[in-house]
């Protein structure tokens, strides 16, 4: 009984653990200072010097109700490169589907109008990283990809 | 023999004596002003000086005679020069003038600085519809209110014709785009993708054509149609019909629509030129997309730069009464 009881407890634990696919871990306990993690991430762009977005046009950039963002941070390029970092905080956990979709559907654009214009954004726009964690949700865009990659996972994405 | 010969030493000595004196006397006399500036001059004075006098320029052009330059003559003369105040002859030699940013300075469609700054609720009910730099500008300026129908690379034709506006869910026409809402201002910004593509006829009669269906579809918005920001040539790698020539070209045909179909044009080369037809030197990392410090230039520069509702019915009480006269 007992040993039945540490398999299903073990089994349960694992199966917390498991990220459930692109990019989304369900850790509703993860807290994080928004801000911070965006000036953190702002370190993996050289090529340019991005300059905060108004929080308040944040939902409009990716096609978001007002009322599904509770925070957002975004840093953004003048036009010279495509480079961009934003943390959004969702209302609830489900909104980091819409956010993430919405995230994507800006890449997805700034690819198809780089394209034509200037095909090195265009191949960094391929490489931007999208990510949730709890009610979180990370865009970047940025030079160095594995930095911005370690980060996230040092905050809990 | 010897001694006569000392002699005339002496008296060519004293007459040299005599004649540097009278130079330090004339010196003296007719340069005091320099030994005076020479003795006081410091670099702080300098600084001011400088400032007053590009104040002076700006303010009064039809008056240079009453403005007082240090010429590199003075400069020199006060030892100035050594100090390493003078950085070069022709800087302070001879002053290029600058250069104007419209076509047509006293043009009425040219939106003028008004007494009082309008803060960012003026832009709530406003659109925004340009290309990179607009984005840029929504981006980096700071302003926290208003609409954005940005899409980089947007030129004159796909501004027209092409579905490159996003909603999220599919992608539709500026026009599409603008109907689906209802605003007082309409701000547009184009022109760095249209610089070369076209002749400049058929780039007016499209402007014209399309700036009236976003009249007819916004009938009561104010249209301002900002102008084309200089470049910086040196820095630009997209091609060489990028350049401030045809910005100029550009930009007197954005002011001659704005007179001809009572549309307003936003000079923002006025705070963004060097002066000499050229956008300010460092104001763009690529010399086309300017950068945040001085997208918040552009920014001031529209909440001082406005059409107040009282300018708004004087001009359509105007344009009524060219149309009785017609």
């Amino acid at each position: 009984m007992k040993k039945m009881t540490a398999f299903i407890c073990a089994a349960a634990l694992a199966l917390s653990l498991t990220a459930c696919g692109s990019g989304t871990k369900d850790n509703e306990t993860v807290t994080i200072e928004i801000s911070e993690l965006a000036e953190a991430l702002l370190d993996t762009v050289t090529s340019d010097t991005l300059s905060e977005t108004a929080s308040s046009l944040v939902p409009s950039i990716y096609y978001l109700d007002e009322e599904e963002v509770a925070s957002a941070v975004a840093y953004a390029s003048s036009g010279a490169t495509a480079c961009e970092v934003a943390v959004i905080e969702s209302t609830s956990a489900d909104g980091t589907e819409d956010v993430e979709s919405g995230m994507q559907t800006r890449v997805d654009n700034q690819i198809e109008l780089y394209t034509s214009y200037n095909e090195s954004e265009a191949a960094r726009l391929e490489t931007a990283i999208i990510k949730s964690a709890g009610v979180y949700t990370v865009l970047c865009v940025c030079d160095d990809t594995d930095a911005a990659e370690a980060l996230l996972e040092s905050y809990g994405f | 023999m010897a001694q006569g010969s000392r002699r005339r030493r002496r008296s060519e000595f004293a007459y040299v004596m005599k004649l540097l004196l009278w130079v330090a006397a004339v010196i003296l006399i007719f340069e005091g002003r320099f030994i005076h500036t020479m003795l006081t001059f410091d670099a702080s004075e300098a600084a001011v000086l400088e400032n007053s006098e590009a104040e002076t320029e700006s303010e009064s052009e039809t008056e240079p005679e009453s403005v007082y330059y240090v010429t590199s003559d003075d400069m020199y003369l006060a030892g100035l020069a050594d100090a390493g105040l003078v950085e070069s002859e022709t800087e302070t030699e001879t002053e290029p003038e600058t250069q104007a940013t419209v076509s047509n300075p006293d043009s009425t469609a040219i939106v003028r600085e008004q007494t009082a700054a309008v803060d960012d609720s003026y832009f709530s009910d406003a659109v925004f519809i340009g290309d990179s730099r607009m984005e840029g500008f929504r981006n980096t300026s700071g302003i926290t209110e208003g609409t954005f129908f940005t899409s980089v690379g947007m030129s004159l034709s796909s501004m027209t014709s092409s579905a490159v506006i996003s909603d999220g869910n599919s992608k539709i026409t500026v026009a599409a785009a603008l109907s689906g809402g209802t605003y007082g201002k309409i701000y547009i910004m184009l022109g760095a993708n249209d610089l070369g593509e076209y002749s400049w006829d058929d780039f007016k009669s499209g402007l014209i054509s399309v700036t009236n269906r976003f009249q007819e579809l916004q009938p009561d918005a104010i249209i301002y149609l900002c102008s084309c920001i200089y470049v910086e040539e040196d820095k630009v790698t997209t091609g060489d019909y990028i350049n401030n020539e045809n910005v100029d070209t550009l930009n007197s045909i954005l002011l001659e629509v704005c007179e001809e179909e009572s549309y307003y044009y936003l000079d923002l080369n006025e705070v963004l030129s060097d002066g000499y037809g050229s956008l300010i030197e460092g104001a763009s990392s690529d010399g086309v997309h300017i950068t945040a410090e001085y997208c918040k230039v552009m920014l001031n520069y529209m909440k001082t730069h406005y059409i107040s509702a009282t300018d708004a019915g004087e001009t359509e009480e105007e344009t009524k009464e060219e149309d009785m006269e017609i």
